[in-house]
């Protein structure tokens, strides 16, 4: 073998036996001293700051606190139902459609809850209707609305259309949630 | 090439987002905000930025109140997925310094470990994984024994690491049997390190990822087997490298090695051969140019290997050339444009998910420089960076919209402020409270003396005034008979009249109370709301001001910024231009130094042949 290569072969033997870092073995101490990752970070760190200003000042202007109503959609377990669609009706009126893609349904089953329909209700008693499709036991499609008249106050109203697994009737529930 | 470099890449981007994802609450986990569950559910779907600034603007409002501790780990772990260590460094030592349940202080000194590491804060990163108990959720249990080793490796304690790792042998991640066998092997326990890797080497592998690491552990226990002088199980370990993995041209190239240590150069031309006749990218492919008429040279093929080093001289000179035309084409923006086409991203941080070279002569030399966390670091950043150009343009016109609304709201206001006062003028709620109070002083009396007839109904009261009327005429008639009759019948249907009020009297009596019930409960409430139309005439145009200048301030910053982030993104595209130029670069300082080791190696040949002629020459006679 000649010196070339054994000085090659050293050089791979230290790649090959690196352990492997997983993502976190390079430190950012170079990094953090080039000032132009620097202002990066701190741009990203004031977008982020202002991002959260405009949206508080975006729901304090379109949804004041005392007429806003919002409706949640959550899933608990959720194998008994296949979610594809969601209808929220406020009376007569129809104030949120929503098509999941199975990154949202996964997403829900994890534990997430969405924000389906934010908006203001006056003052007073008002009905709230969902309607769910979707795939229920045995792949059959599936329909199912389930209603609640709820009482518009003062404060903020948050709603949370459950659905989950009733395992002793073997069919998915939809129930509602009316935060305090 | 194209399902290696999309695993690498993937591998890569989850590595570097890792931060966010444990940062996740445990499953099973009941909710109990659902503005809690909304960031989560953007979480989950990897919308960081909506997930991080909903989440924020929940907190300005306390709307996640009842997770508040788990709400402050999860923007701590997506602003350390961003990279802003400062903010994440202050927001679990925040934690830390309140009363954080155990398993919220685990992860908070665990991620401070993680920032100070990624800092190159060693010593503070070794105390902050120490003061991790034993609360944390599997998934960052082991991303602890991995960084607790890191963090000793780094400072040549590779037994501390070993020891580390080997608490958690065998439930252990491949990658952390990786390591380990890697500290084993730096601590000298080589034979210890080589039967773990042995054990990585062997086993079934589902995916790339698994594969890919099996390879790794092949190439590693076959250079150590090399660098051992043991050329036999060199070949026997680089034998179970695929030819087709990330790491197959270091095997080949190792193979070739052990065949020659066997003084076996026949042998070593096998995958020497195999290896020249892949892509010039990688610098075992170089090698393997040399390394393929040395052999012949060791055959003694004199001829043969001359051809075959000035045909690798052509080769590096072509491939030179190629270099600079990619090189040029790179500076001219077509790297970062075509990869921008490719994938431009949906928000801040996103996957890398690349699986494509972007079009561009000789796209083969781009492969490695993609791998290259430097570079795939500096692109991420870059395309954020047009991310938070594109947001704050959004912004920038929604707050135009919020602007007309809210003018609009104020024109409205004035417009509806005279009817409403109009109105309010005619509604007096004090004189109502006074008909109230005298209502119910006569209701106290009606039943203070039983007085049904108050209480009688229109109907009755129409009755009683007939009766009067009758008992008007009745008077006039004078005291005759027929009078007398027509009295009794009058006294009789007054009676009936009276009988028919005591009767009803008690009912009347409670509904009467009832309706001043309701009439008590209904004063306040106009009360409240004359003072609430009160208000709000004195607040609303306060209100609509304060609105007003808060637009202002706000769209001053995103005018503030908006600049920042264009001069950013163009200094970043430049910064990454040229680090992938840089790579080439370097790899044409290779190409020159191979291309001088063949010509160097030619010209021994040619001495050697003169030599030999010469030699020829003087033994003729």
């Amino acid at each position: 073998m000649s010196i070339r290569c054994i000085r090659c072969l050293a050089v791979a033997i230290c790649a090959a036996l690196a352990p492997f870092a997983h993502g976190a073995g390079e430190t950012t101490a170079a990094k953090d001293a080039g000032s132009l990752e620097n202002r990066i970070q701190d741009l990203k760190a004031d977008v982020i700051g202002l991002n959260r200003d405009l949206l508080v000042l975006e729901e304090e202007l379109l949804f004041p606190a005392n007429t806003q109503v919002a409706v949640f959609v959550s899933m608990d377990v959720g194998k008994l139902f296949a979610l594809e669609s969601v209808q929220v009706r406020l009376g007569d009126k129809v104030v949120g459609s929503y098509l999941y893609t199975p990154g949202e349904v996964q997403a829900l089953h994890r534990g997430g809850v969405q924000r389906l329909y934010v908006g203001s209700l006056k003052a007073g008693k008002h009905e709230l209707t969902a309607f769910f499709t979707g795939q229920g036991p045995h792949e059959r499609d599936y329909k199912r609305g389930t209603t609640v008249v709820i009482e518009k106050g003062t404060e903020p109203k948050y709603v949370e259309l459950r659905i989950r697994d009733s395992t002793g009737k073997l069919q998915p529930e939809f129930e509602v949630k009316v935060w305090q | 090439m194209r399902r290696t470099l999309a695993t690498l890449l993937y591998a890569l981007a989850a590595a570097l987002v890792a931060g966010a994802a444990t940062a996740a609450p445990l499953d099973g986990t009941v909710i109990r905000d659902p503005h809690y569950g909304d960031a989560l559910f953007h979480f989950y779907q990897d919308r960081y930025f909506t997930s991080l600034t909903g989440l924020m603007a929940s907190q300005h409002f306390g709307r996640v109140s009842r997770h508040a501790d788990e709400a402050e780990i999860l923007r701590g772990g997506l602003n350390l997925s961003y990279g802003l260590h400062r903010e994440a460094a202050q927001i679990f030592a925040r934690l830390l310094e309140g009363n954080a349940a155990p398993p919220v202080a685990d992860r908070a000194w665990f991620y401070l470990a993680k920032i100070r590491y990624q800092r190159g804060l060693l010593p503070e990163a070794e105390q902050a994984i120490g003061r991790v108990g034993s609360n944390l959720p599997p998934a960052l249990e082991e991303e602890r024994v991995l960084l607790h080793a890191q963090l000793l490796m780094a400072r040549a304690d590779y037994a501390g690491a070993a020891q580390v790792l080997a608490a958690v042998r065998t439930a252990g991640s491949r990658y952390m049997r990786f390591n380990l066998g890697v500290a084993l092997i730096r601590s000298g326990d080589v034979a210890g390190g080589a039967a773990l890797l042995d054990d990585l080497g062997r086993a079934p592998a589902a995916d790339e990822e698994a594969r890919g690491l099996r390879d790794r552990a092949n190439v590693a226990l076959g250079f150590a087997a090399l660098q051992d002088g043991r050329p036999q199980q060199a070949r026997g370990y680089l034998e179970r490298v695929r030819l087709e993995g990330m790491h197959a041209n270091k095997a080949l190239l190792g193979f070739g090695w052990a065949a020659a240590e066997m003084q076996q150069p026949k042998l070593a031309l096998v995958p020497w051969t195999e290896l020249a006749g892949r892509d010039l990218g990688d610098a075992a492919v170089l090698e393997a140019h040399l390394a393929v008429p040395h052999a012949f040279g060791e055959l003694g093929a004199f001829g043969q290997s001359l051809k075959l080093y000035e045909e690798a001289i052509a080769v590096f000179e072509r491939e030179d050339g190629r270099l600079d035309e990619s090189v040029t084409a790179i500076r001219a923006g077509r790297l970062i444009d075509g990869l921008l086409a490719a994938d431009a991203g949906e928000e801040m941080g996103w996957f890398w998910k690349i699986d494509r070279l972007p079009e561009m002569p000789h796209a083969g030399h781009l492969a490695p420089v993609l791998a290259e966390h430097a570079f795939q670091e500096g692109f991420k950043n870059y395309r954020d960076l047009l991310f938070l150009e594109r947001n704050l343009r959004r912004w920038k016109e929604g707050l135009d919209a919020l602007r007309d609304m809210l003018e609009n709201r104020r024109a409205a206001f004035a417009e509806r402020l005279p009817q409403v006062r109009a109105k309010e003028a005619g509604t007096d709620v004090d004189g109502l409270a006074a008909r109230a109070a005298e209502l119910a002083a006569e209701i106290a009396r009606i039943e203070a003396q039983g007085d049904a007839a108050a209480l009688a109904n229109t109907r009755e009261n129409e009755l009683a005034a007939r009766l009067a009327r009758v008992r008007d005429g009745i008077e006039r008639i004078g005291d005759d008979a027929q009078a007398a009759e027509l009295r009794e019948r009058l006294r009789r249907v007054g009676g009936a009249l009276a009988w028919q009020q005591n009767e009803q009297f008690a009912q009347r009596l409670w509904q009467a109370k009832k309706a001043m019930r309701e009439v008590d409960a209904l004063l306040p409430q106009a009360r409240g709301r004359a003072e609430a139309l009160a208000q709000a005439q004195r607040d609303e145009p306060g209100n609509f001001d304060g609105f007003a200048e808060r637009i202002v301030g706000l769209d001053r910053r995103i005018d503030e910024l908006l600049p920042k982030a264009t001069e950013l993104a163009g200094a970043q595209k430049a910064y990454v231009q040229e680090l992938a130029a840089a790579a080439l670069l370097r790899q044409k300082e290779r190409l020159a130094e191979y291309s001088n080791q063949a010509r160097f190696a030619v010209a021994r040949l040619y001495d050697r042949a003169h030599l030999a002629a010469e030699s020829r020459r003087d033994t003729q006679p």
